[in-house]
């Protein structure tokens, strides 16, 4: 038994200690609240180390992510009104696109500044909160498009579409504010 | 010896290949010879090439956009280490 317990311990720490901190940046796009992310990862670390006996080394993360996401389930069976909407029609009519009615800067004069950043946040602020979701667990948590997906339980295809239609929203904003070449214009 | 029209309409169908694909060529999730065909078209598309420009600059952007906080992150790893060393009498 004490062979058992030291073995579990063993794996905790070489599976799952590594990923703390992606947990927790996760379980922050996860939830609303820095308090409940906190929570929501104890709970997932609590369940890694009851299952971690059985869970046979391969991909901790996406074994993790799925516990976490089990957690978050059980923590909230009743889902939001706003996580009902299908997040997948709300971009579906903004293409954005047109003619380039601008002289396309050279990558160069692609402005990386605070003016920039402020677009870029003001438009992943206006996200539907489904495709703000998969942004942040992509570009801001790190995580690969199957990741994103096991934790989110949706195909993997979905993950994707939902990335790029809305850093193609990101970018349209961009464009509107003079920051990025508008699409479908220019030339090699 | 390929024609300028004829040239200039495969470089547009590449563009149409190619222009799906970018978000993921810079994610790193293309297949190799995906890799290897965007790669080829942005040696020559300055289009192709500003677009993958704005995706970078927008992934990086936002990339720097919220930092966890090390005190809650400590907190975690400290309890994480607890279950590890003391075993199951952690659960209580």
């Amino acid at each position: 038994m004490a062979s058992l317990d030291a073995s579990r311990q063993a794996a905790f720490a070489k599976f799952v200690l590594p990923e703390v901190e992606v947990l927790y940046r996760v379980a922050l796009s996860m939830t609303a609240q820095p308090a409940d992310a906190e929570d929501l990862v104890q709970d997932t670390l609590l369940r890694a180390y009851r299952a971690i006996d059985r869970f046979d080394g391969a991909h901790p993360r996406a074994w993790l992510l799925t516990i976490l996401r089990n957690a978050e389930v059980n923590r909230h069976r009743r889902r939001r009104p706003d996580l009902l909407d299908d997040p997948d029609v709300h971009l579906e009519h903004d293409t954005g696109g047109g003619p380039f009615d601008m002289v396309p800067p050279t990558p160069e004069e692609l402005v990386v500044g605070r003016e920039f950043d402020e677009v870029v946040d003001a438009a992943f602020g206006a996200l539907p909160v489904k495709h703000r979701q998969v942004v942040r667990l992509i570009d801001i948590d790190g995580l690969t498009y199957a990741e994103a997906a096991v934790l989110l339980g949706v195909p993997e295809g979905t993950v994707m579409s939902r990335l790029h239609r809305a850093r193609k929203r990101i970018r349209d904003r961009l464009a509107a504010a003079g920051l990025a070449p508008k699409q479908g214009g220019g030339g090699r | 010896m390929m024609g300028r029209r004829l040239r200039q309409m495969r470089d547009m169908r590449e563009c149409l290949h190619v222009g799906p694909q970018l978000q993921s060529y810079l994610d790193g999730e293309c297949d190799p010879a995906t890799v290897r065909r965007v790669a080829a078209h942005l040696e020559y598309c300055r289009k192709c090439g500003l677009e993958l420009a704005a995706y970078r600059e927008i992934k990086r952007a936002l990339a720097t956009h919220e930092q966890p906080a090390d005190d809650a992150v400590a907190r975690l790893r400290a309890f994480g280490e607890h279950l590890a060393g003391a075993g199951p009498e952690a659960e209580l």
